[in-house]
């Protein structure tokens, strides 16, 4: 976190580097860190070590321990609970194989059509007025897009208004939530919706920092539009790309608000996440089980903080 | 290396502060003084929540006690945070009998005894078999706020006119109005059971035609443990369902029932733009359906309910139904004057005179209810045969959700009930042993 913000003589490892910082200011930089690591001792260390410890345990309705049981709640997880994890049948089924399909659709899609926006609003005069409109839904509560898309998947087609349209070109009402085969899909529409409007504003504004001789300098080179996008644009965003994905990521992995509001993670458990099914056994009075979810999430968010901390760390020092 | 030592250390740090909190929690003893304020919890929005208001705004004309009504459908893991943080509601109406045993298993409720309250002199007023609903191990934590018959099915009294069709006394004429109904252009039924909150309507299907069919005792053993779910009966009660709850005759088919709330439910058939004939539901569908679906209803002709039909003579027409709790999780005084008084006939004719509910005390007399629908509910509550609570609210932990999810799967594809029973079933046995 420190090292990199001060100077040291290149070339020498960092931890060396760290080391001599302590040596020379050691009290002083304890105390300069000190409150920040009370900080994230006490909101995050603390709750990550307590939520860790009761998942080895049955709790009672105050959270108390009632048992140890070690792996127990791990073993149900993966082997017992269904609405979990299913692979009894091909494909498999259940809120963590959800958030797999969440992770790759919702990246990818939120990612591209960001990108796509961003790009292309850069060369129109309405550039501001675009973004802003497809900005917005990103200050929207997403309980809030969750109730806007209630009513646009509505299967009565006087209230949906999905359904009004596509009965008006005569097909039948969908119900996009009450089917299996749709709920993720409309769901996860929803979501990207909510979504884009942040990666294009990080993109955009990556996209106005690339230098517009260089770009100039293409151009006189003879180089297409295309060409420009492909060669010069994208790997000078691959940073920016990077972030955005890794926000995606962590954000979908911990999704939540949207479907717990418009499906309860039904039908049929067809919608349930991981972080739905979290809360659920937590109203259950499944607490020591809830944790294990809890857990199970973490370790997931794990290696793409890792990727992103290590990703960081290069940037700086190469850059 | 130094840089080592600092994680250890910033987890060791945590640890200590684990510890450190971890003390706390006083046992209270007798009762306290209360604050002159009071916070009531429970799950009711909208009309069932007005209706409630009006028993507490009565309550503080009365006492002086000010009280502040907290509301949050997903009920559960907002009081068990609560409690966790050591910081629960004084009072909570809890909706489920079997949340109120594990409460007071892990001894989060206040007996009422132990608030200086006579159990026997607050049980004058209700039968055995609601006063069974508050008590735990010979214990009472609570009074039975309200009584909810769940053997209803709701009608048009002038759909049915036209149509020239009576009203069933068999699940044999249920279901030739059910075909005729179709036969004559028109969607017999509507069914709202989308997602998580909304499941139990199929679960109130399911209870109807078991108790029906199978019996009270399976019914009883089978919500008891004691009778697996992949059990023939429970099959055929299910194959019973599927005869009504299919595409065929449920508005939208399957899908739009999964994907309708019980609140759309009811208006697909009782709104300004009705599409069904029929809904399935308890005692309070009449209060949501005029107090916040269409005012404009008539009651009697427009809408009214009929008890369930009987399926096999044998088994008579046992009631099913449910009721709320009111507790105390916080001994002071004034929390004990509310549980006793939301006990006496006074609250009860309050509430009912709104329409929202029924009451299960008995000093509540049929001329407090405000039209014919709830007075002829309260009449089905209380000359109930016989009398089956809830199943699916009595199952434990994650038992009771989960089988509304099932009863999902098998409406939708009805094919495997099979193996989703065999699986519930093997769910169930860990559930039951861990109780």
């Amino acid at each position: 976190m420190s090292s990199t913000a001060v100077p040291g003589p290149v070339g020498r490892p960092r931890g060396r580097r760290l080391s001599s910082v302590f040596r020379r200011q050691g009290v002083q930089a304890f105390l300069f860190i000190s409150p920040a690591i009370l900080l994230l001792a006490v909101l995050i260390v603390y709750p990550m070590v307590r939520t860790s410890i009761y998942s080895f345990a049955n709790l009672n309705s105050r959270l108390e321990v009632t048992r140890w049981i070690g792996f127990d709640n791990y073993t149900r997880l993966f082997t017992k609970d269904k609405s979990f994890l299913n692979l009894d049948e091909f494909p498999p089924s259940g809120a963590l194989v959800n958030n797999v399909k969440w992770m790759i659709l919702y990246t990818s899609l939120s990612l591209l059509l960001g990108l796509l926006i961003a790009v292309l609003a850069a060369r129109v005069r309405y550039e501001s007025l675009m973004k802003a409109i497809v900005f917005v839904p990103m200050a929207i509560a997403a309980t809030a897009v969750a109730i806007i898309w209630k009513f646009v998947y509505e299967p009565d087609p006087n209230l949906g208004s999905l359904n009004a349209f596509t009965t008006m070109l005569g097909a039948d009402p969908i119900a996009w939530y009450g089917r299996a085969d749709t709920v993720n899909y409309a769901l996860i529409f929803a979501y990207v919706w909510a979504s884009t409007g942040f990666a294009m504003v990080v993109l955009s504004a990556a996209l106005k920092g690339i230098s517009e001789e260089v770009i100039e300098a293409a151009r006189t080179d003879g180089a297409n539009e295309w060409d420009i996008f492909r060669r010069i644009q994208l790997p000078l965003l691959s940073l920016p790309i990077a972030v955005v994905t890794v926000w995606l990521l962590v954000n979908v992995i911990k999704v939540f608000d949207l479907i717990y509001v418009m499906t309860g993670g039904g039908p049929g458990g067809a919608s349930e996440v991981i972080a739905v099914t979290m809360v659920d056994e937590f109203g259950n009075g499944e607490g020591g089980y809830s944790a294990a979810i809890a857990v199970v999430m973490l370790l997931l968010i794990i290696p793409i903080m890792v990727f992103n901390i290590r990703r960081f760390r290069s940037e700086r020092v190469t850059g | 290396m130094k840089r080592r030592w600092f994680i250890p250390a910033a987890v060791l740090a945590a640890f200590a502060l684990a510890l450190g909190g971890c003390g706390g929690d006083d046992e209270e003893g007798g009762t306290e003084a209360g604050d002159g304020s009071i916070t009531v919890f429970s799950l009711w929005g909208g009309s069932e929540q007005e209706a409630f208001q009006k028993v507490l705004d009565k309550f503080t004309t009365d006492t002086g006690i000010e009280t502040k009504y907290e509301s949050a459908r997903d009920f559960l893991p907002v009081i068990r945070t609560r409690l966790a943080a050591g910081n629960p509601p004084d009072v909570a109406i809890i909706p489920r009998p079997g949340v109120v045993a594990e409460l007071a298993r892990d001894d989060a409720l206040i007996p009422l005894e132990d608030m200086g309250l006579d159990p026997d002199a607050i049980n004058e007023n209700y039968s055995d078999l609601w006063t069974g609903l508050a008590t735990v191990d010979d214990t009472l934590y609570g009074v039975v706020a309200k009584a909810n018959s769940k053997s209803t099915i709701w009608y048009k009294p002038n759909s049915f006119q036209q149509a020239g069709f009576e009203i069933p006394a068999t699940w044999e004429d249920l279901l030739t109005i059910t075909a005729q109904y179709e036969a004559n252009g028109k969607t017999p039924w509507a069914v709202g059971a989308q997602g998580r909150d909304n499941s139990w309507t199929l679960t109130d299907w399911f209870e109807n035609i078991y108790a029906r069919k199978a019996g009270s005792d399976n019914y009883t053993k089978l919500f008891n443990g004691d009778l697996p779910f992949n059990d023939q009966t429970v099959k055929d009660s299910l194959l019973e369902m599927v005869k009504i709850v299919n595409d065929r005759f449920v508005a939208g088919g399957i899908d739009t029932a999964l994907g309708i709330s019980f609140v759309d439910g009811i208006g697909r058939v009782f709104s300004k733009k009705p599409v069904a004939e029929m809904y399935m539901e308890g005692g309070f569908v009449g209060g949501i359906a005029l107090g916040d679906v269409n005012p404009d209803l008539k009651p009697g002709e427009d809408i009214d309910f009929f008890p369930w039909p009987t399926i096999d003579e044998a088994q008579g027409n046992p009631l099913v139904g449910g009721g709320d709790v009111a507790s105390a999780f916080v001994n002071n005084e004034d929390n004990k004057k509310l549980i006793e008084f939301l006990a006496t006939p006074e609250a009860g004719r309050i509430w009912v005179s709104t329409g929202a509910i029924a009451s299960p005390n008995k000093g509540v007399t049929d001329d407090a209810y405000p039209n014919e629908l709830v007075a002829k509910e309260a009449e089905q509550v209380k000359n109930a045969e016989s009398f089956l609570f809830d199943g699916s609210d009595l199952l434990p932990g994650t038992l009771g959700q989960d089988f509304g999810t099932l009863l999902q799967q098998i409406v939708k594809t009805p094919k495997n009930m099979d193996s989703l029973l065999d699986d519930y079933q093997s769910e169930a046995e860990n559930a039951f042993a861990a109780r």
